[in-house]
C-alpha cells in the first residue's frame, strides 16, 4: 500500500502549503481548543466621538425626547406587584397621569379595536379598585371565560367573523357578571354560607326563647 | 429580521413606550401578521392590553391592520419603521436647521404623538413657545399655521391616509375595517382653516395645584369643544423625505471635502432643483442643463458661466462619478448619479471601518482589492508593496473577518486545490449588510449597558431628584442660604461625584448611539437602493 503523503501518520495537504507562507516542516500554529475570549484585547483604540455644538444639541435633543415619552399617556407601565417604598409619591404621579387619558380616533381602527361600553365602565371600576382584589378579579374573570370556553369550541365551525361577534360579547357578559361577582365577593368575607344566616328576621329574637319546647 | 434587529426593536420600544408594548410589538415583528386573538394567547396578556397597545402602535404608525379574506383583521409590525425611532432627534434637529424653532417643535410633537390634526399641532406649538417666551407675550397661531404649510410645501410633513366619511343614514353594519385611502394629489394640501388665536401661558403655581387645574381646566375643555373644522385630517412626519434630505446633504458634503466648496454649492443647486422632480428612489436625477443651472445658483455666488462649465466638466471627469453627463443641449445636460454616489458613500465607510480596525496597511490592501476587483496573494504583495508574510497575514485576518472573501478558480474538473487559481476580491454589498448587522447589535449593546448603569445608580438619582425638588419648591417659597446649603448636604461629596461619572457615562453613551445611527443610515441606504423594486 502506498503511503499517503510523507510518511505513516505525518499530515499531508491537498495542496502545497507554501503558498500559505508555512515554510516546509515547519511547526504549525497550535489548534485552539476554547472559543476566542469574550473582549479579545484590541490593537487599534476607538477614535473619539464627533464633538460639536450640533452633536451637544442632538444629545439633548434624544434625551428629552425619551424623557417626554414617558410621561406620554402612550407609555403603558406595567403594574407592579409589590411597590416597594416609593408609594406615596406614585399614588400623585398616577394620579395626574391618569388626567391625560388618550382615546384614539374610533374612525381610523378596526372596530374589534374599541371596548365594549359596558366593559369599559368594569374597566374602570376596575382601576378604582387596582390596590384591593386585583388577583380575586382576575381569577374570576378566568374562570368565567373557562366556562365560557365551551360555547367557543361549538363555534369553532362557524365563520371566523361571527366569531369575533360572540368574543366581544362574551367580554360584555364577562364584564356584567364581574361586577355581579364583586358584590358578592364583597359579601363573602367570613367562611360561613350567607343563605343559611339571613340577618334581620329572627335572628336575635329567636335564639333567647324556650318557646320550642314547651308548645302548649 | 435578524436577532440583533429584533433584539434592537424590543429595546427602543421599551424605553418609549413601555413593557406592555414593547411584549406585543417584539412578538409582532417576530411572527409577522396575526390577529388579535392570536396575539393575545400567544403572549399571555389580556385582551383589554392588547388592544389598547395596538391602538398605541398604530397612532405611531408602527404597526398596520388588514382585514383578510375570511373576515378577520390582521395587525403586521414594520420591524424597518421601529427602528426609525433612533432617528428622531436627527429629523428634529434638520427641522430646526430648515425652519428654525417652530419647525423644530412641529416636527417634535408630530413624532411624540405619531399623528395629530394641524389645529392641535399648532395649539400645542403655540403653548409651549409661549411658555419660553418673556412675561407678557404669547405667540400667535398664525406664525405656527404658515410656519405648518411651509413643512407641508416641502414635503416635509405628510397627510396620512383618511378614513372614508360615515354617512348615518347607511342601513349596512359599518364595515369592521375602516378602509384608509391615500389621494396623492391631497397628500400636501393644508386644509384652509382660519386659525385665531395666541398660545396660552401655563401659570406656574404649585406643582399640585398646577396638576389639579390642569386637569380640571382639561376636562372642561374635552367637554365643551365642538370638534374642529379639520377634524379627521391627520398629518405625520414624512421620513423619506427626511432621509432624503439627508442623502443630499452626505453627497453635497462629500463633494465638498473631495474638490472645493464652489463645486458642493453647485451639486447642491442641483439636488435642490431635482428635489421635487425626482423620486427618492430613482437611480439618477432628472437632466439639468447648464443654463438651467446657472440661473438657480444662490444669489451670493457671482461665478461667470465659462467657469461653471469648467466646474461641471470637472466634476463629470472625477473618477468618483457623482456628476455625470448624458448630453450636450443647452450648454451640457448634467445628472448626479445617486445610487453611484451612496455606492461611493458606503465604501467609503467600509475603508474607514477596515482602516480603524485593522491598520493603516490593511486598509491600503483593501483599497487596492476594491480597484482591482480580484487578486491573486502574489499580485497583492506585489502591488501593495507590502512584504510576503506582512501581506498573508492581514489578507487572511480580513478574510476571517469576512471584509474579503475568496473565489475560487479551478483549472482542472477536479478542483484540486493545487491546481486552483484563488482570488481575492470585496464585495461591497455582502459586506455593507454585514457591518450593517454589526451596527445594530452595537446599537442595541449601547442601550443595554446605559440602562444598566441607570439601574446600578436608581437610588442615587432619585435621591438627587427628591432634593432638588425639595430645593426648587424651598427658593420659590423663599428660604435662608443657610436652608439652602443644608439641603444641599444632604448629597455627600463622593455621591455627588458619582453622579457627575454617571451623567458622564450617559452622556457618551447617548452620543455613541447617536453616530452609530449615522453610519446606519448610509449603509442603509446604500442596500436599499440596490433593491430592485417591482
Amino acid at each position: 500500500m502506498s503511503g499517503s503523503g510523507k510518511g505513516r501518520g505525518r499530515a499531508a495537504f491537498t495542496f502545497n502549503i507554501e503558498a500559505i507562507g508555512f515554510a516546509k516542516g515547519e511547526t504549525l500554529p497550535e489548534v485552539a481548543f476554547k472559543p476566542p475570549p469574550l473582549f479579545p484585547p484590541t490593537d487599534f483604540k476607538p477614535v473619539p466621538l464627533k464633538m460639536g455644538e450640533e452633536e451637544d444639541y442632538m444629545l439633548a435633543l434624544k434625551q428629552e425626547f425619551r424623557a417626554s415619552m414617558k410621561k406620554m399617556p402612550y407609555f403603558m407601565q406595567k403594574e407592579d406587584e409589590n411597590q416597594g417604598i416609593e408609594k406615596y409619591s406614585k399614588k400623585y404621579l398616577q394620579m395626574r397621569k391618569e388626567s391625560m387619558e388618550w382615546t384614539p380616533d374610533w374612525r381610523r381602527l378596526p372596530r374589534e379595536m374599541k371596548p365594549r361600553k359596558k366593559t369599559k365602565k368594569g374597566g374602570k371600576t376596575k382601576k378604582g379598585k387596582v390596590a384591593t382584589p386585583k388577583s380575586n378579579v382576575d381569577v374570576l374573570k378566568k374562570i368565567e371565560e373557562l366556562e365560557k370556553k365551551g360555547d367557543e369550541e361549538k363555534s369553532d365551525e362557524e365563520k371566523e367573523k361571527e366569531k369575533d361577534k360572540e368574543g366581544e360579547e362574551e367580554e360584555e357578559e364577562a364584564g356584567n357578571e364581574q361586577e355581579e361577582y364583586d358584590e358578592e365577593e364583597h359579601e363573602e368575607e367570613n367562611d360561613y354560607i350567607a343563605s343559611y344566616f339571613e340577618d334581620g328576621d329572627d335572628f336575635g329574637a329567636g335564639s333567647d326563647d324556650n318557646m320550642d319546647e314547651a308548645t302548649y | 429580521m435578524t436577532q440583533a434587529e429584533i433584539k434592537l426593536c424590543s429595546l427602543l420600544l421599551q424605553e418609549h413606550f413601555g413593557e406592555i408594548v414593547e411584549k406585543i410589538g417584539t412578538h409582532l415583528i417576530k411572527t409577522g401578521s396575526q390577529p388579535l386573538r392570536v396575539i393575545a394567547n400567544d403572549t399571555g396578556m389580556s385582551l383589554d392590553q392588547v388592544k389598547k397597545a395596538l391602538c398605541v402602535l398604530i397612532q405611531h404608525n408602527l404597526v398596520t391592520y388588514q382585514l383578510q379574506k375570511r373576515g378577520f383583521v390582521e395587525y403586521e409590525a414594520s420591524c424597518s419603521r421601529v427602528l426609525r425611532i433612533l432617528r428622531y432627534p436627527r429629523y428634529i434637529y434638520t427641522a430646526k436647521t430648515l425652519y428654525s424653532d417652530m419647525g423644530e417643535l412641529i416636527v417634535e410633537e408630530l413624532l411624540l404623538n405619531g399623528k395629530m390634526t394641524m389645529s392641535a399641532v399648532v395649539r400645542k406649538v403655540a403653548n409651549r413657545l409661549t411658555e419660553t417666551m418673556e412675561d407678557g407675550k404669547t405667540m400667535d397661531y398664525g406664525e405656527v399655521s404658515n410656519t405648518f404649510v411651509r413643512l407641508a410645501d416641502t414635503h416635509f410633513i405628510q397627510r396620512c391616509p383618511m378614513a372614508p366619511e360615515t354617512t348615518e343614514t347607511s342601513d349596512a353594519p359599518p364595515p369592521p375595517v375602516p378602509t384608509l385611502a391615500v389621494n396623492e394629489k391631497d397628500m400636501y394640501v393644508v386644509p384652509n382653516l382660519n386659525l385665531i388665536g395666541k398660545g396660552k401661558r401655563r401659570r406656574s403655581f404649585d406643582d399640585e395645584d398646577d396638576g389639579e387645574h390642569k386637569a380640571k381646566r382639561q376636562k372642561q375643555d374635552a367637554d365643551s369643544k365642538e370638534p374642529p373644522p379639520d377634524d379627521g385630517i391627520y398629518w405625520q412626519a414624512n421620513i423619506d423625505r427626511f432621509h432624503q434630505h439627508f442623502r443630499d446633504q452626505a453627497i453635497v458634503s462629500a463633494v465638498a471635502n473631495r474638490m472645493d466648496q464652489t463645486s458642493s454649492e453647485i451639486v447642491r443647486t442641483m439636488l435642490r432643483m431635482s428635489e421635487i422632480t425626482t423620486s427618492s428612489n430613482a437611480p439618477y436625477t432628472q437632466p439639468l442643463s447648464s443654463n438651467e443651472i446657472f440661473r438657480s445658483l444662490p444669489a451670493g455666488y457671482n461665478i461667470v458661466k465659462q467657469i461653471l462649465d469648467q466646474y461641471l466638466t470637472l466634476l463629470a471627469d472625477d473618477p468618483l462619478e457623482f456628476v455625470g453627463k448624458s448630453g450636450d443641449s443647452g450648454g451640457g445636460m448634467y445628472v448626479i448619479n445617486l445610487h453611484k454616489a451612496l455606492a461611493t458613500l458606503a465604501t467609503a465607510t467600509q475603508e474607514s471601518i477596515v482602516q480603524e480596525r485593522f491598520g493603516s496597511r490593511c486598509a491600503r490592501i483593501f483599497r487596492l482589492l476594491l480597484r482591482k476587483k480580484h487578486l491573486e496573494q502574489k499580485q497583492v504583495e506585489d502591488f501593495a508593496m507590502i512584504p510576503a508574510k506582512e501581506a498573508k497575514d492581514m489578507l487572511y485576518k480580513m478574510l476571517s473577518e469576512n471584509f474579503v472573501s475568496l473565489q475560487e478558480i479551478p483549472k482542472t474538473p477536479d478542483h484540486a486545490p493545487s491546481r486552483t487559481f484563488y482570488l481575492y476580491t470585496v464585495n461591497t454589498l455582502s459586506s455593507a449588510r454585514m457591518l450593517l448587522h454589526w451596527c445594530y447589535k452595537s446599537v442595541a449593546n449601547l442601550i443595554e449597558r446605559r440602562q444598566y448603569e441607570t439601574k446600578e445608580n436608581k437610588r442615587l438619582l432619585e435621591k438627587s431628584q427628591r432634593v432638588e425638588a425639595i430645593l426648587a419648591s424651598m427658593q420659590a417659597t423663599g428660604a435662608e442660604e443657610v436652608q439652602l446649603q443644608e439641603i444641599e448636604e444632604m448629597i455627600t461629596a463622593p455621591e455627588r461625584q458619582q453622579l457627575e461619572n454617571l451623567k458622564r457615562n450617559v452622556n457618551k453613551i447617548d452620543a455613541s448611539e447617536n453616530q452609530v445611527d449615522e453610519t446606519i443610515f448610509v449603509l442603509e441606504s446604500y442596500i436599499e437602493s440596490t433593491v430592485k423594486k417591482l
